[in-house]
């Protein structure tokens, strides 16, 4: 079933989390929404099962990817 | 008015809030927004389980009658039946309710001013929420009913609230309030003049009406025990 997007212009934001300061920062999931504010707010309500001393997100469009999976390092 | 009195009021409210918030789980318009009214609903319960922990230390209530029934805004009376309503609920109410929750964690009760503190810390994301949805729906009629009832669930000015300022246990009285949620919350007051002859002190609104009798089940369980197997309940 496909799912209806709400909102006219949306970004995606991938949410980065830890349990402890001296583990590294990992990707938890994704989150999807038309500004920063809901962003937080959905990267929170649904990724706040665990005790993350720390979370961010990062709006997917502000990454630079230099290579990927199957692409040799340039 | 007694603390006791506004404290209870407050968790009914957070209590309805955070079941109507509940019931939109599965209705919301996207699968991020469902999460989130679900999120934001197990908050404001178990913010309402605090505050109704808090109140045996804070003495008795004003009047028996205090006790039995909720000292809720009308806007909670009934379930909502757009997301309109939930968005000027989240934008509005929910600030209005954390401006208290703030005026109490800075106030001089020390039992207040431990628990209520983490509180704060969750309405930060309700406030997120509601001020990004209130971009993206139309909810004008809704914002200007909750606009209102904060106002009245706020209080006259020179009365209860003001007096509890006095006393140090409140941080903000009725004007700071006002003030601070023009500041915080979408949208701006009514125009019109709230009418204070018809205010009631102990449910903090001036409509007359209730909960409804399904809300009243809901709270009391038994609408859970109808899905029971038989012999269970």
């Amino acid at each position: 079933m496909g799912y209806v997007r709400v909102h006219a212009s949306v970004r995606e934001y991938d949410v980065f989390a830890r349990k402890a300061r001296v583990e590294p920062l990992r990707q938890v999931g994704s989150v999807v929404a038309p500004d920063d504010d809901l962003a937080m707010a959905y990267a929170r309500a649904t990724y706040d099962e665990e005790r993350w001393v720390e979370m961010m997100i990062v709006p997917r469009d502000a990454v630079i990817r230099l290579w990927g999976p199957g692409e040799s390092e340039r | 008015m007694s603390l006791y009195s506004l404290v209870k009021s407050l968790a009914d409210n957070k209590q309805l809030l955070g079941m109507r918030y509940a019931e939109w789980c599965t209705a919301a318009p996207s699968l991020e927004a469902d999460i989130a009214a679900a999120a934001m609903g197990l908050d404001d319960i178990g913010h309402s389980r605090v505050l109704y922990g808090s109140l045996r230390e804070l003495g008795a209530p004003d009047t028996a009658a205090d006790e039995g029934d909720y000292a809720s805004v009308p806007y909670l009376d009934a379930p909502w039946t757009d997301w309109s309503q939930f968005v000027a609920a989240n934008a509005v109410l929910d600030s209005a309710f954390s401006l208290m929750i703030e005026a109490l964690a800075n106030g001089n009760v020390e039992v207040l001013r431990s628990r209520l503190k983490k509180m704060l810390q969750e309405e930060r994301y309700h406030a997120m929420h509601g001020h990004s949805w209130m971009r993206e729906v139309h909810a004008g009629d809704a914002v200007a009913r909750a606009w209102r009832e904060a106002l009245e669930w706020f209080g006259p000015e020179d009365q209860e609230v003001d007096e509890l300022l006095r006393q140090g246990k409140l941080a903000y009285g009725v004007r700071d309030l006002q003030r601070l949620l023009t500041e915080r919350a979408e949208g701006r007051p009514p125009d019109a003049a709230i009418d204070w002859s018809k205010w009631d002190p102990v449910r903090r609104r001036t409509a007359p009406g209730a909960i409804d009798q399904a809300t009243r089940d809901m709270l009391q369980g038994l609408a859970e025990k109808r899905y029971m197997p038989a012999g269970s309940g």
